[in-house]
């Protein structure tokens, strides 16, 4: 084949050209940090990349959301141990006062502190976190009890709008892909009429020296009554316990998670520098070389060695 | 035999020599010229004495006269420039392509922190903060305003690839342009070499630059070159005329008579052999190439995407009618993207009506969410409940009611409590929800198999063009090594006509020796 300058110097300078293309490659791939700059480069790891990003959002996300849920489940379960104080308070102030020895008076004052554990218990019950309160089910815009004096200035309590406690709809959050927990505790069976019923007719009894009309509870029946108040409050709690114990699972499993999704992430797409480096370094070698021959082969011709 | 045969046969060689010499002359000064075809001189002796004839003298043998310069014929190997050519249409129109769809890819922007994936990423995470916290109308504030980052992001893109969209018209309106006028060149070469041959010379030059520019027309499709000669005194080897004619990629002409660019066969009537080529909607118009015109008649279904090439490249990327029905890499694209916008909205539409919103003046009900920019202003049409049709990536938007007052994000379940955020993770499961009008996948999902797509066509453009740019390369070497210009070869060349000149001139020297031996010399007995 007859081969002429012009042609080696076009071979030439298209391997440079390729050379030079390869190493703006190996160039961008470590100052990107990524194996792909667009999506033709590589259509699978580029697809792959769409779904590993959202996934990592997504458990970011999650974990964010679990945050909520903690804040929510710690305040309710702080609620709940300082109502289970309260109750157990009255109900070691009703055993006392059960016992014969107390005198009118000090009965009276013993009802004045559960009128004033009353309020508590209404204070606890209407606990604002974040101006939303957190016994109200998804009603987090208004106190699940109202406490209103009646007409003989004697403390009472409504539920809801007057009528009973507002209908309670779980407030769920999502902390995993279509697993919604419920992080809030319902005031039913906790903080409701019967709680309420229950002290109210523990000050009856102490108001009246226990001699109580017929049907009326006694200090006796008092102790039981709160007595059962407390499970019942404890109970709550044990439930919310367990819940916490599960958001605590789930949110170990996503902090596994967002590693797994972060590193499939950089596997897919990442660029594995040791090798980048390597290339870029070959590439250079083979560069040189290309340079240097180059050099040489478009150096000499004919006239160079006649006189 | 004459006494000055001698001289006459070494004025001849001196010429004849010169001649080559001046040949390689201009070789080497053309050995930079794109294009250029090295030229040889082709020595002929001329005719030897004596002819047989009546009153020729008796003697024994023919005498050579000495030589002549018969042709000076540039050296070039049309089969070599008919692969060229094939392989040439065929890197046109893999480098059209890739180019279309890299700015493509450069629009979409994927995978990246930018893209429109990431932007619905965003807006599903504001709506999870929105289930957190129903009532926090930063949460709400947010939503709305991904919202809208998300209906933009559908505008920009849409809006750019329109843009690139009309870029691409005026390509192909520049490249018609520059198709004819290099068949304008091309047909007046063809007059000028008719004027040359006849007279049993070869253009060489003119033959160059001819098959640089058909060269140059070759890129734009693939096309096969009639050759016709000039007269009947041409030479055997002279190239003649051209005429050019349209082919498929296969290599099989479009029409059984074949479609002609230049139609120089008969030889005559040249000022009429351009047939011009024109697409319809013409220079400056809008809307999808529906014809493809040479000499005013329209080529058959757009015969001319047959013929792969930078045009065909250009038409598919640009878009193009084909039996009433849109074809093309941006429009097709395009309309995913419309597809998808419509879709998603619809469906995220129909979840935002079911929802409640904090706003007491109202039914309760969501108004929609994302809409069509043109029916910002009607609230019977914002608070329908009816699927609109007319949403696209280019004009969707948030209800600008939302914007202003975010308490009008539905993020409750009417039955379940004031403050439930229960809609709102309705609303984020949209994204994952399978979609009828998609295919009955996702949107996410829907859009990750565009990108996907759209790589796999990336992908195949690059490798068609990058193997397709190493056969053009070979063929161009192999090309180069029949018709470029070595240095070396053209140095040894010139000593070599150097030296015969050289030679020729004392052969001439000798004559004249002879001659003045016979004149001046002799009969000088006895002076």
């Amino acid at each position: 084949m007859r081969i002429t300058h012009t042609m080696l110097q076009n071979n030439m300078l298209n391997n440079l050209f390729k050379s030079q293309a390869q190493m703006e490659k190996y160039f961008t791939q470590i100052y990107t940090g990524k194996k792909i700059s667009r999506p033709s480069d590589d259509p699978v790891i580029a697809m792959k990349g769409m779904g590993y990003r959202t996934q990592v959002t997504e458990v970011e996300q999650f974990r964010r959301n679990a945050l909520d849920a903690w804040n929510w489940m710690d305040h309710s379960d702080d609620v709940l141990d300082k109502a289970t104080k309260a109750v157990q308070r009255m109900e070691y102030l009703a055993v006392q006062a059960a016992n014969g020895s107390y005198s009118e008076d000090e009965r009276i004052s013993v009802m004045k502190e559960v009128e004033q554990l009353q309020e508590q218990l209404v204070e606890l019950a209407n606990t604002k976190v974040n101006g939303k309160y957190i016994f109200n089910g998804t009603n987090t815009d208004k106190p699940p009890i109202n406490p209103t004096p009646d007409e003989n200035g004697k403390y009472h309590v409504t539920f809801g709008d007057g009528d009973g406690l507002d209908e309670i709809f779980p407030v769920q959050i999502e902390i995993s892909k279509g697993i919604k927990i419920p992080i809030n505790v319902s005031p039913e069976g906790i903080f409701d009429q019967e709680l309420f019923d229950n002290i109210n007719g523990f000050i009856n009894a102490l108001k009246n020296d226990d001699n109580v009309a017929e049907g009326e509870a006694t200090i006796d029946d008092s102790i039981e009554a709160l007595n059962k108040s407390m499970l019942n409050i404890v109970n709550g709690r044990a439930e919310l316990g367990a819940r916490m114990n599960r958001v605590e699972l789930i949110e170990d499993r996503l902090a596994e998670q967002e590693i797994i999704a972060k590193d499939t992430m950089m596997k897919n797409e990442g660029v594995d520098f040791e090798e980048a480096v390597t290339n870029l370094l070959t590439q250079e070698v083979i560069h040189r070389a290309a340079l240097s021959a180059g050099a040489k082969i478009i150096q000499p011709s004919l006239i160079d060695f006649l006189r | 035999m004459s006494t000055f045969q001698g001289l006459e046969l070494a004025r001849k060689a001196l010429f004849a020599q010169q001649g080559a010499l001046y040949t390689t002359g201009h070789n080497i000064a053309n050995v930079n010229t794109y294009g250029y075809s090295r030229q040889r001189v082709n020595f002929e002796t001329t005719t030897p004495f004596p002819n047989p004839s009546r009153g020729m003298p008796n003697r024994a043998g023919q005498m050579g006269t000495g030589v002549e310069i018969g042709t000076i014929q540039r050296l070039r190997d049309q089969f070599l420039d008919f692969q060229f050519r094939t392989e040439n249409s065929t890197l046109g129109y893999w480098e059209k392509k890739q180019e279309a769809v890299t700015r493509m890819e450069q629009v979409l922007n994927e995978p990246s922190e930018n893209g429109l994936a990431k932007t619905m990423d965003r807006f599903w995470q504001s709506l999870q903060d929105l289930a957190d916290n129903p009532d926090n109308s930063g949460a709400r504030s947010v939503v709305a305003h991904r919202g809208l980052a998300l209906a933009e992001t559908f505008n920009h893109l849409s809006k750019s690839m329109q843009s690139i969209q009309s870029d691409l018209k005026d390509q192909i309106d520049v490249s018609v342009k520059d198709m004819n006028s290099l068949l304008k060149q091309i047909n007046e070469l063809n007059k000028q070499i008719q004027k040359v041959e006849p007279h049993g010379m070869l253009a060489n030059d003119l033959y160059d630059e001819r098959d640089r520019l058909i060269d140059k027309l070759s890129d734009y499709m693939n096309i096969k070159v009639h050759r016709t000669p000039s007269s009947e005194s041409s030479l055997e080897i002279a190239d003649g005329l051209v005429s050019i004619e349209i082919l498929d990629s296969r290599g099989n002409s479009l029409s059984p008579d074949g479609v002609f660019l230049i139609d120089a066969r008969s030889g005559k009537d040249l000022d009429s052999a351009v047939n011009e080529i024109s697409v319809q909607p013409g220079a400056n118009e809008k809307g999808p190439i529906t014809s493809v015109s040479i000499a005013g008649q329209e080529l058959e279904n757009l015969d001319i995407l047959k013929s792969d090439g930078s045009f065909s490249a250009l038409i598919e990327s640009y878009g193009y009618e084909e039996n009433g029905v849109v074809k093309g890499l941006y429009p097709e694209m395009l309309a995913e993207l419309d597809k998808m916008a419509r879709e998603f909205a619809n469906e995220f539409n129909r979840v935002h009506h079911g929802g409640k919103h904090l706003e007491e003046d109202n039914d309760g009900n969501g108004s929609k969410f994302f809409v069509n920019k043109a029916n910002q202003e009607d609230n019977d049409y914002k608070n329908s409940t009816d699927r609109d049709e007319s949403i696209t990536a280019e004009n969707i938007t948030i209800n600008i009611d939302i914007l202003e007052n975010e308490n009008l994000i539905a993020a409750g379940d009417p039955d379940k409590g004031s403050q439930n955020g229960d809609n709102a993770h309705a609303l984020a499961d949209v994204f994952d929800q399978s979609l009828d009008g998609l295919g009955n996948t996702s949107a996410r999902k829907f859009y990750a198999s565009l990108i996907g797509d759209l790589g796999v066509k990336g992908q195949e453009a690059r490798k068609m063009k990058e193997s397709t740019e190493i056969i053009q390369a070979q063929i161009d070497f192999s090309r180069m090594s029949v018709s470029a210009v070595s240095l070396d070869e053209e140095i040894s060349n010139l000593i070599k006509f150097q030296h015969a000149y050289n030679a020729a001139a004392r052969n001439m020297t000798a004559i004249d020796e002879m001659i003045d031996r016979i004149i001046n010399q002799l009969g000088l007995v006895g002076r």
